[in-house]
């Protein structure tokens, strides 16, 4: 885990460096709004834990493993600026303000839902580029990226996206189990010779006929 | 004062019910269906309490048989308190039903069972935390060692109340819910209009037909319009806002866990995969299918013997005492429907139903009906279908009570009929070994229980086609696996043996009485002569056979020794070929259940359906019979 701190230094660094170069001491002490001093002695620290590169008097680059944090910390920034704007209708620093305390504490989980809600936008409201997300699921694929509970393999693991029945009483029974929207599920043992599934739900494990595996659309983990 | 026991099924809620009851507890089956509930009395400072066991249930909102009694049982009774029963191990999901409780206005308190289970996880539940938040009171519980069983009494009585908890839905729920309830007139229902409102969204047939027109179309329409913002039906919604109240709750009052749950053992594991799991299986219905025939078998010679030895003189005195032959026949009637008794009944139905009780309760049946269930809908048939069907081995008695645990009731008249027909009870399995065994040898014998294997396959196939249904698709939870309770076992097996006695005894002890008349006036022999025709031209055997056959349907041993007097020697070759032995042991094996299996079945699938499946029976028993001598004698 990174501290807040450490993220957004992090993404201060991923904006000075995105069109290349290194990011200058004096430029992240500035635009952290602290005495270049601290800035330094937090490089060092970054430095230490292996995000950053940094040479003094000359300036800091991120290492893989810190571009990655920066990375997913710029995207839930701009992907918020993008929400601020476009849903809330709010603009000016107060939106740039919020969005750098919301990126914190927003879950990888919102981040992907809030990108498929917005359309999946490419660029902030600034006109800078959103970082592509590591799921490796081409963008176009990514709403309707559900698979049957059926078709998924043992071992694997999906969240309930939707269910599809026309059946109410099948629908209740479904539910009622604990299959909502949102709830994880793991694949334990599909039974030969048309047999049912076995799952497990929150710890419980539970046989399903197949034909009910055909009702729940699940979205990989 | 009544109190009603709620849960999901595995909470341990029978076992809630039985400490608070203890005996004398009636069963009954809720009217029109064949789910069954307990109902008992409990002892409370000198006054005595009903308490319901109603059946478990995920949720007040379904529609199949369980819930829909466990529904109507609530609504009809309107108990003064509902305990809801709930696994401290898997909160989450046990607080959804006692939401609806609470939702429904009913003066609701928890149990947190099983909370020696959530200790040893390393976890803890804040129980004045949680009964903060759901402003009912709360006490932990560990029903098998009767651990908080009299504060749950003493709550029940003297704590209840209303609680004032609401789950909070999406704001377009919130809304159309104060909207309806604006429609509605707080007198008409006895439950809250929150809990009216939200059924009516969701389209609760019971709500729906007793409430105002307007009412009704304006939620019909705000449910597709629900529809048409959301893409999504609004119960999914409604269920999606319960758990994730359920879930903020449960990771608010459960301590910081030393780990995950423990991982479920090695033997679980096994029991579920077919490599494993078949041997496993076929070793448990064979050791199942041995403790019936030798303990049961055991237990049938001591009894015998100690009922021959004991009444068997004082008996015959009385009997000479009596002056008319028809008065002599009753009393052999009564006396070998009582010996009857003992050796069928006592032996072989108890030890089955306590080992049936002991698979149930550890949790080890629902995971063979998992295994088996692909296959078994080929049959038209469920996987637990599997379980009556080795019982039949043993008796078609406890086989028919057992076909219960199926879905529907066509799945249960196939599976009874698959049972009477085609799987022998140890008597016919006896008749089999006695003769075609004896003095034909093994591969024919062995050749009968492969014709009765195929005729199984056949008979379940052509049922499946022609009664026209799809067998319900499973959906189960596969609890952990633990250690059956003994009380538990034992409470189950008195109460399924007490069905058993009140039903099949007395329809055994007047067919005996009237046979033993019958035979004591000759008048048997003359009833049935006409037929002894039928017996040498159609299945070639000799006619007095048949007398063997009809004495068949009320013990199926005794037709082998009925044999054995007819024609005055225990060396039936001098009497039978081996090919007419043959003939005969597979008539007998499809032939009509025994009159306890008869009356058994009457009571469960009605008269209409009994008469079909005795006629189906004895026409399958005779073609395949004719069939045998035909093809024998070729």
């Amino acid at each position: 885990m990174v501290t807040e701190i450490a993220e957004q230094y992090l993404k201060i660094i991923y904006n000075l460096t995105e069109e290349g170069g290194v990011a200058k001491t004096s430029d992240i002490a500035k635009a952290m709004d602290v005495a270049p001093a601290s800035a330094t002695e937090m490089m060092q620290k970054l430095a230490k834990q292996g995000h950053v590169k940094h040479e003094k008097y000359h300036g800091a680059n991120l290492t893989p493993k810190g571009l990655k944090i920066a990375r997913q910390v710029t995207r839930k920034h701009r992907l918020l600026e993008r929400f601020l704007n476009d849903l809330c209708g709010i603009r000016g620093r107060a939106r740039h303000a919020q969005a750098c305390k919301m990126e914190h504490v927003l879950t990888d989980e919102a981040e992907r839902q809030l990108c498929r809600m917005l359309n999946r936008p490419s660029e902030c409201p600034h006109g800078k580029l959103i970082p592509k997300c590591d799921r490796g699921i081409a963008c176009e694929k990514c709403t309707n990226e559900t698979v049957l509970l059926l078709d998924l393999g043992e071992g694997d693991v999906g969240t309930v996206s939707h269910l599809t029945s026309n059946d109410r009483d099948e629908l209740c029974r479904i539910l009622a189990m604990g299959f909502v929207p949102g709830s994880e599920v793991k694949v334990e043992k599909k039974v030969p010779m048309g047999g049912p599934i076995i799952v497990s739900l929150k710890g419980t494990k539970i046989a399903l006929a197949r034909e009910i595996g055909g009702v729940l659309h699940m979205v990989r983990a | 004062m009544e109190i009603a026991l709620a849960g999901n099924p595995n909470v341990g809620k029978s076992v809630v019910f039985s400490k608070l009851t203890g005996v004398g507890v009636i069963s009954s089956n809720y009217p029109g269906t064949t789910v069954e509930f307990f109902e008992g009395k409990a002892k409370f400072m000198g006054s005595t309490i009903t308490v319901i066991d109603i059946p478990g249930t995920y949720s007040l909102a379904g529609n199949t048989d369980d819930e829909r009694v466990a529904t109507n049982l609530l609504f009809e009774r309107r108990p003064d308190t509902i305990i809801a029963v709930l696994d401290s191990t898997r909160l989450e999901r046990n607080l959804v039903l006692l939401f609806e409780l609470i939702e429904s206005g009913y003066h609701v308190i928890a149990a947190l069972n099983m909370y020696d289970a959530m200790r040893k996880t390393g976890r803890d539940v804040d129980v004045t935390r949680l009964e903060r938040i759901l402003m009912i009171p709360v006490i932990p519980t560990v029903a098998t060692k009767g651990e908080g069983i009299d504060s749950l009494l003493f709550t029940s009585v003297q704590l209840r109340g209303r609680s004032k908890f609401k789950v909070r839905y999406d704001s377009h729920i919130e809304e159309m819910v104060r909207e309806l309830s604006g429609m509605l007139k707080e007198e008409d229902w006895s439950m809250p209009l929150r809990a009216v409102s939200l059924r009516l969204l969701t389209g609760d047939p019971r709500v729906v037909e007793r409430a105002a027109p307007e009412a009704v179309k304006a939620s019909e329409s705000m449910r597709e319009q629900f529809v048409h913002q959301h893409g999504e039906d609004i119960v999914v919604h409604i269920e999606r806002d319960r758990f994730g109240e359920a879930g903020r709750i449960a990771s608010d009052v459960v301590g910081e866990s030393a780990g995950r749950k423990k991982e479920e053992g090695l033997i679980s594991d096994l029991t579920l995969r077919p490599v494993t799991g078949i041997p496993i299986l076929v070793a448990v219905l064979a050791a199942v299918f041995l403790v019936l025939v030798f303990v049961g078998g055991w237990i049938e010679g001591a009894l015998v013997g100690a009922y021959t030895d004991a009444l068997r003189g004082p008996f015959e005195d009385f009997k000479d005492g009596l002056s008319s032959g028809l008065a002599k026949g009753v009393a052999e009637g009564i006396y070998l429907s009582v010996e009857a008794m003992l050796a069928l009944v006592i032996p072989y139905i108890l030890v089955f139903y306590l080992m049936l009780a002991v698979l149930e309760d550890t949790g080890y049946l629902v995971r063979v009906v998992s295994l088996l269930d692909g296959v078994m809908h080929r049959l038209g048939l469920h996987g637990r279908a599997i379980i009556p069907m080795v019982v039949g081995f043993g008796c078609n008695v406890p086989a028919i009570l057992a076909t219960r645990a199926m879905g529907s009731k066509r799945e249960r008249l196939i599976l009874a009929t698959l049972i009477t027909m085609a799987v022998p009870c140890s008597a016919q399995t006896a008749i089999i070994i006695g003769t075609v065994g004896n003095y034909a040898g093994v591969t024919w014998a062995l050749s009968i229980y492969l014709i009765l294997g195929a005729t199984l396959v056949f008979l379940g196939f052509v049922m499946h086609r022609t009664i026209k249904f799809e067998p319900t698709g499973l959906f189960v939870e596969i609890p952990d696996l633990r250690t059956p309770s003994a009380s538990e076992t034992l409470r189950k097996t008195s109460i399924r043996i007490k069905e058993f006695l009140t039903i099949a005894f007395p329809l055994l002890l007047v067919g005996s009485i009237v046979l033993e008349m019958l035979m004591a006036e000759g008048a048997l022999q003359r009833l049935i002569e006409p037929s002894e025709g039928f017996m040498i031209v159609v299945l070639g055997l000799p006619g007095v056979t048949v007398v063997a056959l009809v004495f068949g349907i009320l013990r199926k041993e005794m037709a082998l020794q009925m044999l054995m007097v007819l024609f005055g020697t225990s060396n039936l070759a001098l009497h039978l070929t081996p090919e007419q032995m043959f003939t005969f042991a597979l008539v007998m094996a499809v032939f009509m259940p025994c009159l306890a299996a008869w009356a058994v079945m009457l009571k469960e699938f009605g008269l209409k359906s009994t008469l079909l499946v005795t006629a189906g029976s004895i026409s399958l028993a005779m073609v395949m019979g004719a069939a045998s001598h035909l093809f024998l004698s070729l």
